[in-house]
């Protein structure tokens, strides 16, 4: 009995260690790696823009000037110009970053934990995996613009049911991930002595599956990340997204695509914040990959 | 093999079951009356009580399912409320344009992706392929909305090359007008998803030149275009197709963003305007019968895999 | 013996990796007879494989590597062959058979068709004539039932049948040198037996040169008849196989013999380890390469390397402490 607690505590004391040194690993390779921290940087930035909007932003992004209708880029005091009601572009820009950021990270989060959970459970419960699995499928065998779409008819257009429906279309695939990842982890010898030794199931899941498949889900939450970011803004382009008058990057451009042959401003400048933002997070995420998992490159 | 498409076809049952629940619950999961929210505000409560029965509201929830999947087995995707016709009606004729849509998109995606990623795989670690790298990042980070605008403001407002927006069937206008209709919709629908077949084929491709029967046959003499066309591509041909499948379903369920900006007449669009109109039959039908395209073309090149994969017909 | 069917002069071969250039095979020199079986030993990590493949050129030249040395097969130099040359003499004249051979076989084509791939790319011979040599070649090798098993696929078969497809493979244009890389390590002790005493049937019937590559010197105390020692991308000993087992020289080898479990008289005698690990490439030590390991090693060791000198028949060490370099120091 006194040998085995000492196995037991022993073992996972190593495995700590380990996992310590491999995050430190990972930390040296991630300043290393410099795509990844340029991505990192680019995030940054626009989370900080997002935050700041109020301060940064020359105007309430909502204050009309009539007379200062489609003002070009650097005309009357817009520096990005100004849209059809002569709101000036700039401070609408910022204010959109709020927007997709606050969509992006909540997306990205609820995904993270709702799917790590199911996925975790899922590889330990066979029942439960078959059930949580079915569902995954036939989440994900509808299309997940058109899933996002019916959720928005049926919840009605606002910011918050925009992170509800995408969060709905994202987890499933993270469930996936995360309970691929959770299957090799419980196959490997040590979960094996751990089980043998009588380790209950919640510690072994939370003290020692979870801590390894963090890496993947990472991974693929900062690609939910940059997805919600694109599938908020094709809503709010269809309409059926955040509702005007809160300014969101898809709804500017879809104010844009009307005056498309006369404001260019007006799709440059949102479509440039949209694309930058989706790169870089898509950068960062390659990144780490590439660092958490050298075997893909 | 029959066997194993028996098994996949079985497999088939409870999926479909979960999508069509989904569908169901969606519409039915409403807060407050469908039938109310379809009417808008102006509507008398007769003619809502009217369309209540209509719908089958008034029967408990799993009877409605019971006889809502009672008319999809017979074929029957309902009547639409807003529209003259029924939805089968309404679906087929807006199903077309689409399709079209997407066959240029997933040609674009395909023709230009999967000989890139090639490319790249086989140049690892040099200029080009850092190149095609750096290009397929930008790839996946362009959503359709910004790749059409872009597309319009170059080619349609400043060279003023190809039509900004419209359709054009090729029965009335024929083959060269419609595409070039259908030229930029399709490759602003493709690009994402030519950047995500850049990175697959690349990352397929490169496993496999570095496996080791790849090294048995060079040794056995094989020669290096030899070795490429017929051990290589063979291996790789079913991580490419999937991708390829893959990017025919989010080029059909993301048409709504394209079809809005070029202005095209397909499912896209209609499904948007039944959200807006709230004519829920349409939207469920729309949703339904793109879930059940997605699943099928799953299965075909599942099976498809299976033919030129003995291994995978035995899982 | 016989005639010498292969000779290798100072073979290096250098890769380039993120790091910078990494020398895997360093400046070594060895034959093979018509018909003889020469064992190739030493640890993981030792070179042993990139020496093979090195002689078929397998790795890729317009990137990865470069050889320098000479390899003379029947008298062309091999390293001097142009690559359609060079095709013909892989699989053709020289072939080779791999460790894993799972996934050394291609998944997608079956047995028949992997071995009539060689034969078609070096005989010209129809489609038919080949499928029925092919189903011959399975015969040969003791896979029962070929003509089933022809139409299988790597993934239907045992381990050791697929090793013997692999060994068909390579057979099937009757080389005259064949490589076999480590070719039971994945494989039971009862099937290793069959297949190295295959290797050995078919040596014999086909009077074929063989390198086998291994590091079990149980195995090759059974089946060669001429041993050379690797140690670090370097040739550290060579000699005929009785010699080897009976007077070893250099300390590595005699590390080698001892770690080996025997039962002498009823009793077992105690097992010993070589001390430490082979370094990795990019930390070679100065001098020579086995002193950090070497239990005799001396302050003449760090210095410079010890030279591959004559002490006996055939017999080459390269140690200054045990004949080869010492004798010479006297003279």
């Amino acid at each position: 009995m006194q040998q085995e607690t000492f196995d037991r505590r022993q073992l996972s004391r190593v495995r700590r260690e380990l996992l310590r040194e491999q995050r430190a690993l990972n930390a040296r390779r991630f300043f290393r790696n410099r795509q990844a921290v340029f991505g990192a940087l680019v995030v940054l930035v626009m989370l900080l823009l997002a935050v700041l909007a109020p301060v940064l932003a020359p105007a309430d992004p909502l204050a009309q000037s009539v007379a200062n209708r489609f003002a070009k880029p650097g005309e009357a005091g817009y520096l990005l110009g100004a849209d059809k009601l002569g709101r000036d572009l700039l401070s609408r820009i910022l204010y959109g970053a709020r927007v997709s950021m606050t969509v992006g990270l909540s997306v990205g989060l609820s995904s993270m934990v709702f799917g790590m959970i199911m996925g975790l459970y899922a590889c330990y419960y066979p029942t439960l995996d078959k059930i949580l699995m079915r569902i995954c499928d036939g989440l994900s065998a509808i299309p997940s613009t058109l899933l996002a779409i019916a959720l928005m008819a049926v919840l009605g257009s606002s910011i918050y049911n925009v992170i509800t429906a995408l969060s709905i279309v994202y987890i499933p695939r993270m469930a996936r991930v995360s309970r691929a990842a959770a299957l090799t982890v419980k196959e490997q010898t040590y979960i094996e002595a751990l089980r043998s030794q009588g380790a209950s199931s919640f510690r072994i899941i939370w003290g020692h599956i979870a801590p390894n498949i963090l890496s993947s889900v990472v991974v693929q939450a900062s690609y939910n990340f940059a997805n919600s970011i694109i599938t908020e803004a094709a809503l709010s382009f269809l309409g059926v997204g955040v509702p005007a008058p809160q300014p969101s990057w898809g709804n500017i451009l879809s104010e844009g695509r009307e005056v498309i042959t006369t404001a260019w401003w007006m799709i440059v400048y949102p479509g440039a914040a949209t694309a930058l933002a989706v790169m870089g997070t898509n950068i960062f995420g390659d990144g780490l990959r590439d660092i958490l998992d050298p075997h893909s490159n | 093999m029959l066997n194993y498409i028996f098994r996949r076809l079985l497999a088939l049952i409870p999926v479909l079951l979960i999508v069509s629940l989904t569908i169901f619950l969606l519409i039915h999961l409403v807060p407050g009356d469908p039938a109310a929210a379809m009417l808008g505000e102006n509507a008398t409560q007769e003619q809502i009580d009217a369309l209540h029965t209509a719908m089958g509201l008034d029967l408990p929830l799993p009877l409605q399912y019971l006889r809502w999947m009672g008319r999809l087995l017979r074929g029957d995707l309902g009547t639409s409320y807003f529209m003259k016709g029924t939805v089968n009606e309404i679906l087929r004729d807006h199903m077309v344009p689409t399709l079209q849509q997407t066959a240029v998109a997933v040609a674009f995606a395909a023709l230009v992706g999967v000989p890139l990623g090639m490319i790249a795989a086989v140049h690892r670690g040099r200029a080009a392929d850092r190149l095609i790298s750096g290009f397929s990042t930008v790839g996946v980070s362009m959503p359709s909305f910004l790749m059409g605008l872009g597309l319009v403001l170059l080619f349609s407002v400043k060279l003023r090359l190809l039509p900004s927006s419209g359709y054009k069937e090729i029965a009335v206008a024929g083959w060269r007008t419609h595409m070039r209709y259908m030229l930029l919709p399709g490759i602003a629908l493709g690009f994402i998803e030519m950047g995500l077949i850049i990175r697959m084929t690349r990352s397929a491709v490169l496993e496999i030149l570095s496996a080791d029967y790849m090294r048995m046959a060079r040794s056995k003499g094989v020669s290096r275009v030899r070795l490429f066309l017929k051990h290589a591509l063979k291996n790789a041909l079913i991580g490419i197709l999937t991708v390829v499948g893959l990017s025919f379903i989010s080029c059909l369920g993301g048409a709504a963003v394209t079809e809005t900006i070029f202005n095209i007449p397909g499912i896209g669009k209609l499904t948007l305007n039944a959200v807006m109109r709230r004519d829920y039959e349409v939207v469920q039908a729309v949703v339904l019968v793109v879930s059940l395209l997605n699943v099928v073309c799953t299965l075909i090149l599942d099976l498809f895999f299976a033919m030129i994969d003995p291994r995978i017909r035995l899982q | 013996m016989g005639e010498k069917i292969l000779e290798v002069h100072n073979l290096t071969t250098r890769f380039a990796t993120e790091r910078g250039e990494v020398t895997a095979v360093q400046g070594i020199s060895f034959h093979v007879d018509r018909g003889e079986i020469l064992g190739l030993v030493g640890e993981s990590g030792c070179g042993k494989s990139v020496t093979s493949q090195s002689i078929l050129r397998l790795y890729d030249e317009r990137r990865d590597v470069r050889y320098e040395g000479e390899i003379r097969f029947e008298g062309r130099n091999l390293l001097a062959l142009p690559e359609k040359k060079m095709r013909s003499v892989r699989g053709g004249e020289i072939a080779m058979v791999f460790q894993d051979s799972l996934s050394s076989l291609d998944p997608l084509f079956t047995c028949a068709d992997q071995i009539m791939e060689s034969i078609l790319i070096h005989r010209k011979i129809s489609r038919a004539k080949a499928r029925a040599e092919a189903v011959e070649m399975l015969r040969l090798v003791g896979i029962p039932d070929p003509e089933k098993r022809a139409d299988q696929y790597p993934h239907e078969l045992s381990g050791g049948m697929r090793q013997r497809v692999m060994i068909a493979c390579a057979l099937s244009c009757r080389p005259k040198l064949l490589i076999a890389d480590e070719p039971t390590t994945a494989l039971d002790v009862t099937i290793q037996a069959q297949i190295m005493e295959l290797i050995r049937d078919l040596n014999e019937k086909l009077n074929m040169g063989v390198i086998l590559i291994t590091h079990d010197l149980a195995v090759v105390s059974e089946m060669c008849t001429r041993v050379a020692v690797m140690y670090l991308g370097q040739i550290v000993e060579e000699a005929d196989v009785v010699t080897l087992f009976e007077h070893p020289l250099h300390p590595y080898t005699q590390g080698l013999l001892r770690s080996i479990p025997t039962v002498k008289g009823g009793k077992r005698e105690e097992l010993s380890v070589i001390e430490g690990t082979v370094p990795p490439l990019d930390r070679i030590p100065e001098g020579c390469r086995f002193r950090p390991r070497c239990p005799n090693a001396s302050p003449l060791c760090s210095g410079q390397m010890p030279g591959l000198k004559p002490v006996g028949e055939g017999h080459r060490v390269r140690c200054f402490l045990c004949g080869g370099e010492e004798k010479e120091a006297r003279s």
